[in-house]
């Protein structure tokens, strides 16, 4: 039988990441300033993905090697860009390195993701829950793109924790 | 392929194209960050931005039927306008509250060249940058106007702006005639010796009498300069500048004093371009160069204290390094100006400029040294720079700074945004007008008006005349701007 982390913690993180990412789209506009660089950000972040993907692949595909720490690590990224009030000097170095970060990430969680037992039932209830969110979230007045930001960042935070906890219960049961 | 497809797999080659992508992307973040003008939620603002104001509309102006249109409707409606070009004036002088906003940036052509009367007819709402790359294909080049080429004409016409050139005196003794529409609505065609005095209330008007449509402009050659620069004690300048003004072989002249700790308004640079009498018909208008390096170092010499005195060693290799080379005058005429671009939160970044009789340089300079701290590191209120450039007796305009031959101080300041932050630049600004006015000196009037109307009263005696005329020129106050309400109100 599937534990419950196994079973609903990925389709939180595929979930969440196409429904932040109007938020997060608004706010790397906001710093990139030309559509050009706006572009090329997304390059890196597409580059960033392949070599997380690549990463986790020659690693020998340990089946949870790292996994909390992903989930941490993108949740700091979207708490960084929703809740810090940087100074517009420095926004566009670090949209950046947030590219950089979520794109390897990415790559690597869903090189992970792939291999799951899950991954398949996955896609579709991905694609189910986020049509349904979206639908919810246009009849919402947004009140700035930065809470759900902080928000869904806070949730991935609590997802790696939970994660290190349950590895923790899992080795003592052991 | 096969190859390619197996380096692609390699995660270090991945992480190195990610590597190299954001060099590529560092390299095209842009210097210039910030935001001003229209373009802020409704509400208009100039370079500072410290005068947010709600206007009426911004009219992107392109031909002068329309806007003679606008200003006979304003008349009657008794509707205000402002004159906008590229907005450097800090002090509110391109907007007014509920007003409607000229824009003036599309009205921007080259209407002719003569080379052999060495002139150009130019609209007013293009900038020097235009009227540069149109007559240095022709082996010319402008007789005056600003060291950057970022301005237009007709906003720098307003302001009577001046610049590196030391020999054809004030701009607006450059304009052989000019094309404009008065505040009743009517378009009168200005020559040199207007009986009516029209040039000498529109050029250093500020935009109070009526809109400049065309100008034509006096060229002269675009020569070859050869570049000399030396540092010398502040104390020796003035003596320097008169051997400077004495030498016919020189045409242009400016200079920068230290105001970094170890130095502090002791050292100066002096930059002299010597006349070659060669003229120059091939070499390509300068770009920007080494902005991002040039910025670097500002910043670090905002921070002041010992990374100011740094700032200052690192001014001093540049001035070296360029010591005997050649430029055009062209080129001369449109140094950088991105660099300077000033982002911090709740901080600004502004100019002021104080003229001051060149024989009282000297004095003058000890007595900033009382009223200045030598190391602004921990203050709010910093001195970031200081250019000293020759400006000509002006005998032309209705509001004159140069009322002998005066050096112009321009100063950057940064100070903070808080309201005693603010208040407590307008005093030291004020102190600093004080002892300018002491010397028999002036202040520029294109910048945020720190000082206060006695203050203005007191740099420019002529402002009655200047006032009447406007209530006999422009009796229904078509034409106004928050510098008007500060000064003339």
């Amino acid at each position: 039988m599937q534990n419950k982390s196994e079973r609903y913690i990925p389709l939180i993180v595929t979930v969440g990441q196409v429904v932040i990412f109007p938020y997060y789209i608004v706010w790397l506009k906001e710093v990139s300033f030309s559509y050009t660089l706006f572009a090329w950000l997304f390059a890196t972040f597409s580059f960033a993905a392949a070599w997380g993907y690549r990463f986790f692949q020659s690693r020998g595909e340990k089946p949870r090697s790292l996994i909390a720490s992903v989930y941490v690590a993108m949740g700091v990224v979207y708490i960084v860009v929703g809740y810090w009030k940087l100074p517009i000097e420095y926004l566009p170095y670090v949209a950046l390195m947030t590219q950089i970060i979520l794109g390897f990430l990415q790559g690597y969680f869903r090189a992970w993701h792939t291999k799951q037992r899950s991954y398949h039932v996955h896609a579709i209830n991905h694609y189910l829950i986020v049509g349904v969110i979206m639908i919810g979230l246009s009849f919402m007045k947004v009140v700035s793109p930065s809470i759900f930001l902080t928000v869904f960042g806070t949730i991935l935070c609590m997802c790696g924790m939970w994660e290190v906890v349950r590895g923790f219960d899992f080795k003592m049961m052991k | 392929m096969k190859g390619i497809t197996k380096f692609m797999k390699k995660p270090w080659f991945l992480g190195i194209l990610v590597f190299a992508m954001a060099i590529l992307v560092i390299w095209n973040i842009p210097i210039e960050k910030r935001k001003y003008g229209f373009s802020q939620s409704g509400l208009a603002t100039d370079y500072t931005g410290l005068l947010p104001e709600r206007i009426e509309k911004v009219v992107n102006v392109h031909n002068r039927n329309e806007l003679q249109r606008i200003v006979q409707e304003a008349n009657k409606k008794g509707k205000h306008i402002s004159i906008a070009g590229l907005q450097h004036s800090q002090g509110g002088h391109t907007y007014y509250k509920d007003g409607i906003v000229l824009d003036m940036r599309g009205f921007n052509r080259i209407v002719e060249i003569n080379k052999q009367a060495k002139i150009v007819r130019v609209e007013s709402g293009a900038s020097w940058e235009d009227v540069q790359e149109a007559v240095t294909p022709y082996g010319l080049a402008l007789q005056v106007t600003q060291s950057q080429s970022i301005f237009t004409i007709g906003g720098s016409l307003s302001v009577n702006a001046h610049g590196r050139d030391i020999r054809f005196g004030p701009m607006a003794e450059t304009v052989r005639e000019m094309t404009v529409l008065t505040p009743t609505g009517e378009i009168k065609q200005l020559t040199r010796d207007d009986t009516e005095e029209w040039t000498t209330y529109i050029l250093g008007g500020y935009g109070l009498f009526g809109v400049i449509l065309d100008v034509t402009l006096n060229l002269t050659e675009n020569e070859v300069y050869t570049i000399h620069t030396k540092k010398i004690e502040t104390e020796k300048y003035e003596s320097y500048l008169h051997r400077v003004l004495e030498n016919q072989n020189i045409a242009m002249h400016y200079a920068r004093i230290s105001v970094a700790p170890g130095t502090f308004l002791d050292e100066m640079y002096v930059i002299d371009y010597n006349k070659t009498k060669k003229q120059d018909k091939t070499t390509s208008l300068k770009e920007e160069e080494g902005v991002r390096v040039s910025k670097f170092a500002l910043d670090l010499g905002r921070k002041g204290g010992k990374l100011e005195d740094l700032f200052w060693e690192a001014q001093r290799l540049y001035i070296n390094s360029i010591d005997g080379k050649t430029i055009t005058r062209n080129n001369a005429m449109r140094s950088e100006s991105t660099f300077m671009e000033f982002t911090t939160p709740g901080r600004v970044e502004v100019l002021q400029e104080f003229f001051i009789p060149v024989d009282s340089y000297e004095e003058y300079m000890q007595s900033l040294k009382d009223l200045l701290p030598h190391n602004d590191q921990d203050e709010d209120f910093k001195v970031h720079n200081i250019t000293v450039r020759y400006a000509a007796k002006d005998n032309m305009t209705s509001l004159p700074y140069a009322k002998e031959d005066m050096l112009g101080l321009v100063i950057l300041v940064q100070h903070g945004l808080k309201e005693k932050e603010i208040a407590h630049a307008k005093t030291m600004i004020q102190k600093w007008t004080d002892v300018t006015l002491q010397y028999g000196g002036t202040y520029y009037l294109p910048y945020y008006p720190y000082q206060t109307k006695e203050q203005f009263k007191e740099s420019y005696p002529n402002w009655k005349s200047f006032k009447k005329q406007k209530a006999e020129r422009d009796p229904n106050e078509v034409f106004v701007n928050l510098f008007y309400d500060h000064y003339m109100k």
